[in-house]
């Protein structure tokens, strides 16, 4: 057995895995911000933070994404020292962090995008350093029972202490797995994980207990947590006696008196809220599963060629029926697959989405440290966005939404004296609504309150007058169209706008639009397919034009060499002669077979079977394997491997045999997606084949 | 058939892990996300060989050798080390408490495969 084991196939679960990473590490960021805000710390949150970067730099290390573990190294450095002062992180730091997270994000989007990973920006990790070397000022800590003192990280003992000051209820309790809890799914995991949404785990520690006669084994798990669940909830979840889970209180303030003993809740004054009945209690444990997006693909490309087959049988079905054939069970049976095929493709793109609100999460992130970095007072809601999302979809869509936030909070709201004096309230509001709109179509309105554009400036720079929205949206998205040189105050939009229009009108097939206040705001709406076919395709030129086939349907490439070819049996005017292998001609038109592993296969010149040949030579062919037998398309050129969206030709006029759709791979233009299948059997009844 | 427990709290780094041991050959793999797991699978079944991170929440590794070199029936555990933190304090801190080897992440593949024929106990010991 081979024992080389090649790390590098982990790349794409690392993208998955690195992208959830990211996900939490900006949650608990966003945590300990908030915490700032209130004058407080969240010593659990820098706990995570930390674990979250260390398990990336761990990842990205065994990957081999240096400028990852580069940064996410320099930000631990950081977090490990705000944990050891019991989780005091300022404002600084957490712009800083803020700023490395999101140098990482890009870098894991290059990774899962195979593009080459830049190294750490330029004074990144020199800021970081920075901010680790400064510090923060540890905060004054209130009193702990002393019996957990000595058990205690300086971040746990904060973390009780907090509790304790502010009064929320902290418990002790102790879990011990057992067979007969195991049988019923309890345990250390599911108390662990049930107990964190409930409330929040300050320490859990095993303790060896005596192996009893009745299942029990030789561990029991002390744990402390602060909750607000009443204690019935709480015991449930452990599996525990009532009487087992024990309030702990705080020792008195007065210095010299210490209380130690802990008191049962009952009779202590502070009644814990409103229960949390069993039923609200997160369901945890429950079956889910993480799948790499390609997986999901996948699936949808076998199901794509299930449909083409499945057409194939009902155009069976009616020459059975011309012919005179009784067709009726058949047909019934056909229909019922059709139906079933229906609900299968209705479950795989369920399971593709995920909510627009997740989607949008990552801009209220962005806002905060926009605003901060262009000191602007901004607020961002996020509204109506309970729709759902193809999960290809929300990632095309996510950086169109980031380069309209990014334009609304740099240019569009004005500083706030500038705002006051104007009458309008201090603080700008950006707001990202949606919108489930017919036909399957999701609007996502990106507002602002801020200055609006001013036409006339932009008409200037543009050179031709802007009578109306349209035209000035043609204007703002034509490539390389910057206002930057516009004077800031006057222009209201930046960079950018191109990349929104290539994304929703190109790459996702929506539409755009913006209306415009001078002095009231503006508002772009973003009109996108909730879900979108994304193939994996291989790209190749035929004559002057490209075309893309899906990769699932190609068996094999191959280099075509005039040695390869045979001479078929019936060989007639349609076999190569002597003279033409000689000139290393390839048979145009002409019914050939070309010997590939054993078998001779028949090839087809794709070139004059769409009649666009070039006349060169082509030099590459694509093995298709149809109803069991093999066929060869030669191309001119191969361009290469790719994913893209493939967009169904709705058209009646142009419903083309063998073109199954159309794509862009980039240029803009459109690219046509081929139905080798069918194309194949062209071919055969043509004779060409 | 031999069994190992491999925990970390990262999936990914999991499935690494058991891709670099898969030549074993006849092993059997088991897995945990955190300590507090490891410790529990750990009371409630026999392993030949534990692969373990040190940095998860809750209950870290360290704590993990520590419980388990109390405990009679693990103290000859063979524990494998598998850390971000590689750097020789760390090793000696986690090998006094009890580790029987120590790889600092990244590693490649073939090094945690030595060090896990080293540490798993020999056919001919078991005969």
């Amino acid at each position: 057995m081979s024992e080389r084991v090649d790390l590098q196939e982990f790349i794409g679960a690392f993208a998955v895995e690195a992208e959830e990473i990211v996900a939490a590490a900006n949650t608990s960021l966003l945590e300990i911000d908030v915490a700032i805000g209130q004058g407080t710390v969240r010593p659990r949150a820098v706990r995570d933070l930390f674990r979250a970067l260390h398990t990336i730099k761990g990842l990205a290390g065994m990957i081999g994404v240096e400028p990852i573990v580069e940064i996410a190294h320099a930000l631990e450095t950081l977090v490990r020292a705000a944990d050891g002062a019991g989780g005091v992180l300022d404002r600084r730091a957490v712009e800083v962090a803020l700023q490395g997270i999101g140098a990482i994000a890009e870098r894991v989007r290059a990774v899962a995008e195979r593009e080459t990973i830049d190294e750490a920006p330029e004074g990144l990790l020199e800021a970081i350093a920075e901010a680790a070397a400064r510090g923060c000022a540890p905060i004054a800590m209130a009193p702990i029972p002393p019996e957990w003192h000595a058990r205690l990280s300086p971040g746990e003992r904060q973390q009780l202490a907090l509790a304790l000051q502010t009064s929320d209820p902290v418990w002790t309790l102790s879990f011990t797995p057992s067979e007969t809890n195991a049988s019923r799914g309890i345990t250390i995991a599911s108390v662990r994980a049930r107990l964190g949404a409930v409330g929040e785990i300050v320490k859990v520690i095993p303790r060896a207990i005596a192996a009893t006669a009745g299942g029990q084994t030789g561990v029991a798990f002390d744990l402390l947590i602060i909750s607000n669940a009443t204690q019935a909830v709480i015991a449930e979840i452990a599996a525990t006696e009532l009487d087992g889970v024990i309030a702990v209180v705080a020792p008195a303030a007065a210095p010299g008196r210490q209380i130690t003993e802990v008191m049962d809740v009952t009779g202590v004054g502070a009644e814990p809220p409103a229960p949390i009945e069993r039923d609200d209690l997160p369901a945890v444990g429950r079956a889910v599963v993480r799948v790499e997006l390609s997986r999901l693909d996948e699936l949808q490309d076998q199901l794509s060629l299930l449909i083409v087959s499945r057409f194939r049988l009902e155009r069976e079905i009616s020459s059975l029926a011309e012919l005179g054939h009784d067709v009726r069970r058949i047909r019934e049976v056909a229909q019922i697959q059709g139906r079933q095929l229906r609900d299968l493709r209705r479950a795989i793109l369920r399971a593709r989405m995920v909510p627009v609100s997740e989607v949008l999460e990552p801009l209220s992130l962005l806002v905060r440290s926009l605003a901060r970095s262009s000191q602007r007072d901004v607020r961002l809601e996020l509204d109506g966005c309970d729709a759902e999302l193809d999960k290809a979809v929300a990632d095309r869509l996510l950086p169109a939404l980031i380069h309209l936030v990014r334009n609304a909070v740099d240019h569009a709201i004005e500083p706030p004296e500038h705002r006051v004096a104007s009458g309008k309230p201090r603080v700008g509001t950006v707001r990202v609504s949606c919108l489930e709109v017919a036909g399957n179509f999701l609007e996502v309105i990106v507002t602002d309150d801020g200055r609006g554009i001013d036409r006339a400036a932009i008409a200037l720079r543009a050179k031709r007058p802007i009578d109306d929205e349209a035209t000035l949206l043609e204007v703002l998205t034509s490539p390389g169209f910057s206002t930057r040189e516009v004077p800031t105050t006057t222009s209201g939009r930046g960079l950018g706008m191109d990349i929104v229009r290539r994304i929703t009108v190109s790459d996702l097939g929506g539409k755009l639009s913006v209306t415009t206040h001078p002095g009231e705001g503006t508002a772009f709406t973003l009109r996108v397919p909730v879900t979108i076919a994304v193939m994996d395709v291989f790209s190749f030129q035929c004559g002057p034009q490209s075309f893309v086939v899906p990769a699932v349907v190609v068996e094999e490439i191959f280099e075509v060499l005039p040695e390869m070819l045979v001479v078929p049996p019936n060989a007639g005017t349609s076999t190569i002669s002597p003279a033409d292998r000689q000139a290393s001609k390839w048979p145009r038109a002409a019914l050939a077979l070309i010997e590939r592993r054993g078998h001779a296969i028949p090839i087809v010149s794709l070139g004059t079977l769409l009649a666009i040949d070039s006349g060169e030579r082509a030099r590459k062919a694509l093995v298709i394997q149809r109803n069991g037998d093999r066929i060869a398309f030669t191309v001119d050129r191969m361009i290469g491997r790719q994913e893209v969206v493939v967009r169904a030709i709705d058209d009646p006029l142009v419903n083309v045999p063998g073109i199954a759709g159309a794509t862009d791979l980039g240029d803009g233009r459109p690219t046509l997606v081929l139905d080798l299948n069918e194309l194949g059997t062209i071919a055969r009844q043509r004779g060409v084949s | 058939m031999k069994r190992l427990l491999i925990v970390d709290d990262s999936k990914l780094m999991r499935d690494m892990v058991a891709a670099c041991l898969r030549p074993l050959g006849e092993v059997a793999f088991e897995f945990a996300g955190t300590g507090l797991e490891a410790i529990e699978r750990l009371s409630l079944t026999g392993f030949d060989l534990v692969v373990l991170d040190l940095n998860m929440p809750d209950v870290g590794g360290l704590e993990v050798i520590e419980f388990v070199r109390a405990q009679d029936r693990s103290r000859a555990l063979p524990i494998l080390i598998v850390t971000t933190r590689g750097d020789d304090e760390n090793r000696t801190k986690v090998l006094e408490a009890g580790a029987s080897g120590f790889l600092a992440k990244p590693f490649a593949p073939q090094q945690i495969l030595e060090e896990a024929r080293r540490l798993l106990p020999s056919k001919r010991a078991e005969a």
